[in-house]
């Protein structure tokens, strides 16, 4: 768990670059960082790790001070994904996944292991392994940049804007993948990014910063549904009841179907997102039944998805 | 002299003479030879392990970089004659004094080089080693260095060419060299001879640069592109 209390970074010339910040980061929990730029986000996250040192407040790794420890130490025991990727062009993509790994003396036959594992673990071929970061392309770059900052297993990993060189359907798909590994790796993330889409997509949490100071600490759907302020909201974008769709899954509204309830044309999966749900109704018509492994498991009505919309607006104007 | 004779001598012995002369004189070539090639490597190797710390220390700390930049350049304007006259009184007569010249002058480039070549690393290289936990060594060792060893190698080449140059004032205080023929050559205005000591100079500052731009691309790293070599070349 990561736990920062009123962190505050004030540089030398007196600019607070952030002002106490604090929240809470679970154990296995991604959490994105995002605001516009100069917001303090990538200040906060390096704080982590004493990139940044702390001018004020305190950061605790499961209840030590980050001030406690060495820092070499410290960011030994942290993965960092750094904006531009970072690869070391002179050394090969083994040596580069290695780096940490060789730095803690781990074995030839241990690291080459290592490697092994996580190029299948980012799905690239082992032969990429002796070549050089030059001959890789940008997704696959990307890739190895992840791959390195896992590769000496640490509970927390920093990503800095790690997707952010990509074209939009690379990035997509990259995306993706991660969600997928990090659904399958317990590891603690605090993912830096400027768009807020990708904040959504990414965290189970996402802290929105402004000029320094966090302004909202929530999951994406509490997020999107009640928004703190207008600033928040504004940041979120007009498409915000769209966004809120994409967070919320059919399961967590849909109804028990009726008797006689038939799968009929297009049934929606229970994972699918009520945005798609949305269109498919708009375009076929409600109800929509549910339908997961072959069996029809539940309804949703035009009005269980406008409700949720409607309910989530009505939230935001009592605040 | 009379303007035939002059033009004879430009036809038929220009091409000839001095290589009939080193012929003639052999022993005495590969000693002049030797003694310029020997002045031009020690003082070479004094420079680069004065100069490449001295550009790694630069590259530390703002401060320190002004004032190295500021000395290097310094030492490359001192007229190389002058160091030689300066200081053969206390040097004593024969190589010393030269090495020194030679020294100071190739300084310069190397340590402009170094500082570049370290400076134009992509700052989020030297941030991911930060990162990732290397200790300032760490960093030095695996990143900054391999990445500047190329644009460090132009700067001692360029330097070494630049001393091969230099070591013909050895003459002056007796230190042997190729000038030893440059010099009698003027005394005695025989163009052979002094081409005989010009021309072997100008051959071996060709050799050097061909051989060092071979070294140069031996100890670029695999993997470092050929562009972004052209770049940082540029730079520095």
């Amino acid at each position: 768990m990561i736990e920062l209390d009123n962190a505050t970074k004030v540089y030398g010339d007196g600019t607070v670059a952030v002002e106490d910040v604090s929240f809470e980061v679970e154990e296995g929990e991604t959490v994105t960082l995002v605001g516009p730029s100069g917001c303090g986000k990538t200040t906060t996250m390096t704080m982590v790790n004493r990139l940044t040192e702390i001018s004020d407040g305190d950061i605790r790794i499961d209840g030590t001070s980050v001030l406690d420890q060495d820092p070499i130490e410290l960011r030994r025991n942290i993965g960092y994904v750094i904006q531009e990727i970072g690869l070391f062009e002179h050394m090969t993509v083994a040596e580069n996944i290695s780096i940490v790994p060789d730095l803690r003396g781990w074995s030839d036959e241990e690291k080459s292991a290592r490697v092994e594992e996580l190029l299948d673990l980012i799905e690239l071929p082992q032969t990429v392994a002796d070549q050089y970061p030059g001959n890789l392309s940008g997704g696959q770059r990307q890739r190895v940049g992840v791959a390195r900052a896992m590769a000496a297993e640490p509970d927390i990993i920093l990503m800095d804007e790690p997707f952010g060189a990509l074209d939009p359907i690379t990035r997509q798909n990259l995306q993706e993948e991660f969600l997928e590994i990090q659904r399958a790796l317990d590891v603690t993330i605090m993912f830096v990014t400027h768009d807020i889409d990708e904040a959504l997509k990414m965290g189970d949490k996402v802290a929105v910063l402004r000029d320094g100071e966090l302004v909202q600490y929530d999951a994406p759907k509490d997020l999107l549904g009640s928004p703190k302020n207008e600033f928040v909201a504004d940041f979120i974008g007009e498409d915000r009841v769209l966004k809120q769709l994409t967070a919320v899954s059919v399961r967590e509204v849909m109804t028990a179907p009726k008797d006689g309830d038939g799968a009929g044309e297009r049934p929606l999966s229970p994972e699918e997102s009520l945005k798609v749900a949305l269109q498919r109704i708009l375009q076929d018509g409600s109800p929509k039944m549910v339908v997961e492994n072959g069996e029809v498991v539940g309804r949703l009505t035009e009005a269980d998805v406008a409700a949720v919309a409607g309910a989530r607006a009505s939230e935001v104007l009592q605040q | 002299m009379t303007l035939g004779v002059h033009a004879s001598w430009v036809l038929s012995s220009a091409f000839t003479g001095w290589i009939d002369y080193i012929v003639a004189n052999q022993d005495q070539f590969l000693s002049l030879l030797e003694g310029h090639l020997v002045m031009v490597g020690i003082g070479e190797f004094l420079a680069i392990s004065v100069a490449v710390p001295a550009g790694i220390a630069a590259t530390r700390d703002p401060r320190a970089a002004r004032i190295i930049e500021n000395l290097g350049a310094v030492a490359q304007t001192i007229p190389a004659l002058g160091v030689v006259a300066l200081t053969f009184t206390f040097l004593g007569l024969g190589k010393a004094p030269t090495i020194l010249a030679i020294t100071l002058y190739a300084l310069f480039p190397i340590l402009k080089n170094t500082v570049a070549g370290i400076q134009n690393i992509d700052d989020s290289k030297t941030r991911a080693g930060r990162g990732m936990g290397m200790t300032n060594l760490q960093r030095l060792r695996r990143i900054e260095l391999p990445l500047a060893l190329p644009v460090i190698f132009a700067g001692i080449r360029t330097s070494t060419v630049l001393c091969v140059g230099v070591a013909y004032i050895g003459v002056f205080v007796g230190a042997g060299g190729l000038g030893v023929w440059i010099q009698s050559g003027l005394t005695s205005v025989n163009y052979d001879v002094m081409l005989a000591g010009a021309i072997p100079g100008a051959l071996t500052v060709i050799a050097f640069d061909r051989g060092f731009s071979v070294l140069e691309s031996l100890v670029t790293p695999e993997g470092v592109s050929r562009e972004e070599m052209a770049d940082s070349g540029a730079a520095a």
